[in-house]
């Protein structure tokens, strides 16, 4: 029967939802705030309602998300990432009102978006943790048992806040002056980031590799993963390329923690689909970091080498559905990488290009490419929303094929208007330790140099521009 | 019968020319672009006709020199270096000539001595010939030129400007040729530099027989101009008379004020029984046929007014000159004021400023004086820096007489003979530090210049880095044909262009669509080069709010502003010198900052005593009569 289902989110991730609602014969209901009105998102959707002038507000305002959702009479709402995706208080209202949210219940929402219940189920379950605290206690007595943990394990160590999440209300402590300076700040700024100034302490793990799980369960506990990705490739703890599989040799241990995934999520009744994040440390120890309780972005590269379409399953279960494979049934196939091409200048710090229109737009085709964009030819990208233009996701057979062909699409890959992180990325698949699959989270800062790289117009673009201002002026205003 | 070749020294070309049996061409192409197409024709064009003019088996091809430093950087965007090695692999045979305006090189204005000698090196490694002149006749402005050239073994052609009057005789020229010797030795070419085509054909072989009744084994290279339309006569004179070298060039772009056809030179002196050493017709004939389809893009570059212009006896503008001269009156909107400018004040003026040699840059004295005579109405009263630089002598002694004590008064007030005592006659000019004139070149580019582009920068600094960065951002546009590069009214949809680039690659570009934004405010230009897709975009212009305080002032309301220190440019110009700081004591006569028109320099001076208080121009400013310079407020 046809569903009409409402996407609470815009971007690429908005298109890929609607996509997979229209491939289930299913009504794709779109919103958008003003700064989005000439998005793509809502040219492609079945319906469109626009709920405000924003910016990211309304996409955040959960009475008015429901009430579009309730008038337009849909079925079921996906949050896609970010807005309201993890919000436990968004998938509970759509509880209340009966409809369908896309998603894990809102109690799990709830105990895995708190990090220290989480790390309790994780630590009752026998998930390897990287050693840490329960929130502190107040005040001084917070403080002295801060010291202690940090003299038990050693620094550095972090500072967490427990209501943070995305790289958000992170400190690293050095020492126990620091400890006795950054606590009581700490405190202050998840006070009034998150409005809780619970805080609590783990021990650092130096430059680890960020390995995380997909899996997918469904209301009857049937519970699989969909492999390793790795993330490590990160700037300031925002991923900016994602592999599957995982290029740690040890397949063994690859399993391993595969497996202690699905234990995870069986630990904290997951169901629909999510990702456990580990780090896994020099000496291959792993620990658990937590679970992500929505689609990733960086879900394309395990689609791309499982088969899985993970957002149909998403919705499949949703509307009721069981899983419709097993754990045997999931095969890994080559490997596939997502590069997130951003509208941002990586020689000025990677700053943002918003409000810049996109001139040229030639995309790269061809065997083994995937892209989830949702920019065209003539679009001003809207400066109040993040700056992900398109996610490149290519697959081959081998590590060594996907490198190749990676280099060739960003090669093939035209954006003008905006600068893009594609010359960068250039640099990057042609680094020597990403080839060999040996990087881990601080391989941006460790190879710096990666952004050098000339924006030289080639001599026939150099003469070409002079000739556009000859026809642009009517006259060569260099030679009058 | 013996051709010429790049490579031979002086020695061996003044023997094989002094047993020749005729007589030899150089091509004077530069002079000719000069001349009637404001210095504009190309490289690309330059290329095209190289392989035909290297056969023609001229004694020089002149295709450097003169304004055309100047204007490859600044209007064609070459650099006058590479011009000179691209055309070097397309003729190995062929000698190179420069023409070389002595102390003020390629410029006009003197340059210090060690500027001359850096220069000077530079380009002898890619000049053959070279053309040495001074429009004083004052032979020691030449000399560090001359040194240089032998120095470097390469053939030196010193000139003996002429012109004509009462002054201008046999035994003045004579005399001056000794002068010449006594500094050169005997192992060079003499010039007769006839640069506006003055006198008869009857006066020109005259001359060349006074010299060689003189100096018998003087090799005399005659150069004239068409402006008059009868050049060729000069020339069969001067051949007659024993001319060993005379200058024409290709007919196909010959004009009214350059040279005249090399192929009706040859015919016409044939039947006088003198035949043209070396020379291949055929190929004269080739280098014209290549080269016509192309002249039609110079059309905007020839001059306002076509015909020949007998007058030229009157007003002796040099031929180099009539053509930006024409356009200077046409763009200042005073073309109906010409006859009186140039047959009645510009020949008083001649007179009146001693009856030197009108070429550059004293052409452009004797001429911006007349302008601004005829054009201010009060003769005299406002004289260029550069004139005033002249009355003092230093650009050399009047060669006949001083100005009148007038004229003196009325550039220099009533104390001119103070002023004349204290500050006339020539002063040398001391040398800069070329190793922090490099380093200067460096920050403003960002990497190491070569040699080459400081000899660049050390002539004209501000065009220069300009230049550079240009090609830095536009690539070496010497690759595009004048159909390209002085296209006007831009390009059809659809159109393409097809080039090789520097590097030899081959470039095809499709002219897309041209799109304004929603706003306004730019305009997206979309290419497919090399069949992708790219845009340009450039900003509109708009209207500025702040041109309402352009508003027109009269010279009147510029005076009196200028009373009460508030600085203002009195003439269309460019800002070539700010010589104060904020904040800087000045006392009413001392120099503020210098405005460039018409390749003329003119000081502002303080009218007040006082200290400046805002400096609003910066250097390399067009500015518009009426435009804020510097603010200077009056001491109490």
């Amino acid at each position: 029967m046809k569903k009409k289902i409402l996407i609470a989110n815009r971007g690429e991730i908005a298109l890929r939802i609607i996509r997979a609602v229209q491939e289930l014969g299913h009504i794709a209901v779109a919103i958008y705030e003003t700064p989005d009105k000439d998005a793509l998102h809502i040219r492609t959707a079945d319906e469109a309602v626009w709920i405000g002038d924003g910016p990211r507000c309304d996409y955040l305002d959960i009475d008015k998300v429901i009430g579009v959702a309730k008038k337009a009479g849909v079925d079921a709402i996906h949050p896609g990432y970010g807005f309201l995706a993890e919000n436990p208080d968004f998938a509970k209202a759509c509880e209340h009102n009966g409809i369908i949210f896309i998603g894990p219940p809102s109690d799990v929402i709830q105990s895995l978006g708190d990090k220290v219940t989480a790390r309790r189920i994780m630590k009752e379950a026998g998930i390897p943790m990287v050693p840490g605290t329960d929130n502190l206690s107040a005040g001084d007595h917070g403080l002295r048992e801060a010291i202690d943990f940090a003299d038990k394990y050693g620094y550095p160590v972090m500072l967490k806040a427990t209501a943070g999440g995305g790289g958000r209300g992170i400190r690293r402590v050095e020492n126990e002056k620091q400890m006795r300076a950054e606590l009581p700040m700490a405190r202050a700024e998840a006070k009034s980031a998150f409005n809780n100034d619970s805080v609590y302490l783990e021990k650092v793990v130096i430059n680890p590799k960020h390995v995380e799980v997909q899996i997918i369960a469904d209301k009857e506990g049937n519970t699989v993963h969909l492999g390793s990705r790795d993330c490590s490739i990160q700037r300031r703890n925002q991923k900016l390329v994602e592999i599957a599989p995982s290029l740690i040799q040890d397949k063994a241990l690859v399993d391993k923690i595969c497996e202690t995934a699905v234990t995870a999520a069986k630990a904290s009744h997951y169901v629909n689909a999510g990702t456990v994040e580990f780090l896994v440390d020099r000496d291959w120890n792993y620990y658990f970091m937590e679970i992500n309780t929505r689609v990733q972005v960086e879900h394309t590269v395990t689609e791309m080498v499982t088969g899985i379409d993970i957002v149909r399953t998403q919705i499949k279960l949703a509307l009721g559905k069981k899983l419709s494979f097993t754990q045997d049934d999931i095969h890994i196939r080559g490997y596939a990488v997502e590069m997130r091409i951003n509208a941002e200048d990586p020689q000025n710090n990677f700053m943002p290009e918003g409000g810049k229109t996109v001139s040229v737009y030639r995309s790269p085709g061809g065997y083994g490419v995937r892209l989830d964009g949702f920019v065209y030819q003539g679009f001003t990208i809207p400066k109040v929303y993040d700056s992900l233009l398109v996610k490149m996701t290519v697959f081959g057979f081998s590590w060594n094929e996907t490198v190749d062909r990676l280099l060739r699409c960003l090669n093939n890959f035209v954006i003008t208007g905006p600068k893009t992180t594609i010359p960068y990325y250039v640099n990057l698949v042609q680094d020597p330790d990403f080839k060999r699959g040996d990087f881990d989270t601080s391989f941006i800062e460790t190879h710096s140099h990666l952004i050098n790289y000339e924006e030289q117009a080639s001599e026939g673009n150099k003469l070409a521009h002079l000739i556009a201002e000859i026809h642009y002026k009517g006259e060569n205003p260099y030679a009058v | 019968m013996e051709r010429i070749v790049q490579g031979m020294g002086i020695t061996e070309v003044l023997k094989i020319m002094r047993q020749a049996d005729g007589y030899y061409i150089t091509n004077t192409a530069r002079d000719m672009s000069q001349s009637d197409y404001k210095n504009r024709i190309l490289l690309h064009t330059d290329l095209l006709a190289a392989p035909s003019r290297e056969e023609a088996g001229y004694f020089s091809l002149e295709i450097t020199g003169g304004a055309s430093v100047h204007v490859d950087i600044l209007r064609k965007q070459v650099d006058p270096f590479l011009k000179l090695e691209l055309l070097r692999e397309k003729m190995p045979k062929t000698m190179f000539q420069t023409l070389c305006r002595g102390i003020n090189l390629f410029g006009y204005r003197p340059y210090p001595q060690n500027v001359i000698r850096f220069v000077v090196k530079e380009f002898a490694k890619y000049v053959d010939v070279w053309r040495v002149f001074d429009f004083m006749n004052h032979v020691p402005n030449m000399q560090a030129v001359f040194e240089e050239v032998q120095a470097a073994g390469k053939i030196l052609e010193p000139c003996i400007c002429f012109s004509t009057g009462p002054e201008h005789t046999n035994e003045f020229y004579v005399k001056k040729v000794q002068e010449i010797l006594d500094v050169t030795g005997n192992e060079i070419v003499l010039c007769i530099k006839n640069h506006g085509g003055l006198g008869s054909p009857k006066r020109a072989g005259d001359l060349v027989d006074a010299i060689l009744q003189k100096y018998p084994e003087m090799i005399i290279h005659y150069h004239g101009h068409n402006t008059d339309g009868n050049d060729i006569g000069r020339i069969v004179a001067a051949a007659m008379a024993g001319a060993k070298i005379v200058d024409a060039s290709d007919h196909a772009f010959t004009g009214f004020y350059g040279p005249p056809p090399i192929l009706s030179v040859i015919h016409t002196l044939k039947e006088y029984g003198r035949n043209a050493v070396g020379i291949n017709e055929a190929a004269i004939m080739e280098t014209s046929e290549v080269l016509q389809p192309e002249r039609k893009y110079y059309e905007y570059f020839e001059s306002q007014i076509k015909g020949f212009d007998p007058t030229v006896q009157i007003h002796k503008l040099p031929g180099g000159a009539m053509g930006s001269s024409l356009e200077q009156a046409a763009k200042g909107g005073f073309l109906d004021k010409m006859p009186e400018i140039l047959h009645k004040e510009l020949p008083k003026v001649q007179i009146e400023l001693g009856n030197y040699w009108s070429v550059t840059p004293g052409s452009q004295i004797l001429w911006t004086t007349a302008v601004s005579n005829v054009q201010g109405g009060d003769r005299y009263g406002n004289c260029s820096g550069d004139l005033k630089n002249l009355l003092l002598g230093k650009y050399g002694p009047f060669p006949f007489y001083q100005p009148p004590d007038w004229i003196y008064e009325k550039a220099f007030g009533p104390e001119w003979k103070k002023v004349l005592e204290e500050q006339g006659g020539m002063e040398a000019i001391e040398d800069i530090d070329i190793d922090k004139e490099r380093k200067v070149l460096a920050d403003k580019l960002g990497y190491a210049p070569t040699e080459q582009q400081l000899v660049t920068y050390l002539q004209h600094p501000n065009d220069a880095v300009n230049f550079f960065r240009f090609e830095e951002k536009f690539g070496r546009v010497y690759v595009l044909p004048p159909s390209i590069l002085f296209r006007r009214g831009g390009f059809k949809l659809g159109e393409s262009i097809t080039f090789k680039d520097h590097s030899g690659k081959e470039h095809i570009i499709e002219m897309g669509p041209m799109q304004e934004s929603e706003d306004g405010s730019e305009t997206n230009v979309y290419l497919n080069i090399d069949h992708h897709q790219r845009n340009f975009v450039f900003e509109n212009a708009v209207a500025q709010a702040g041109e309402a305080k352009a508003a027109k002032l009269s010279k009147k309301e510029i005076e009196d502003l200028a009373k009460a220190g508030d600085v203002r440019t009195p003439f269309t110009a460019n800002v070539c010198e700010i010589s104060v700081k904020e904040g800087q004591e000045v006392k009413a006569g001392e120099k503020l900052v210098v405005l460039e028109a018409m390749k003329m320099q003119t000081p502002v001076n303080s009218e007040v005593d006082g200290v400046v208080a805002k400096i609003v121009a910066k250097v390399g400013d067009a500015v518009q009569p009426g435009d804020e310079l510097v603010k200077v407020t009056p001491s109490a």
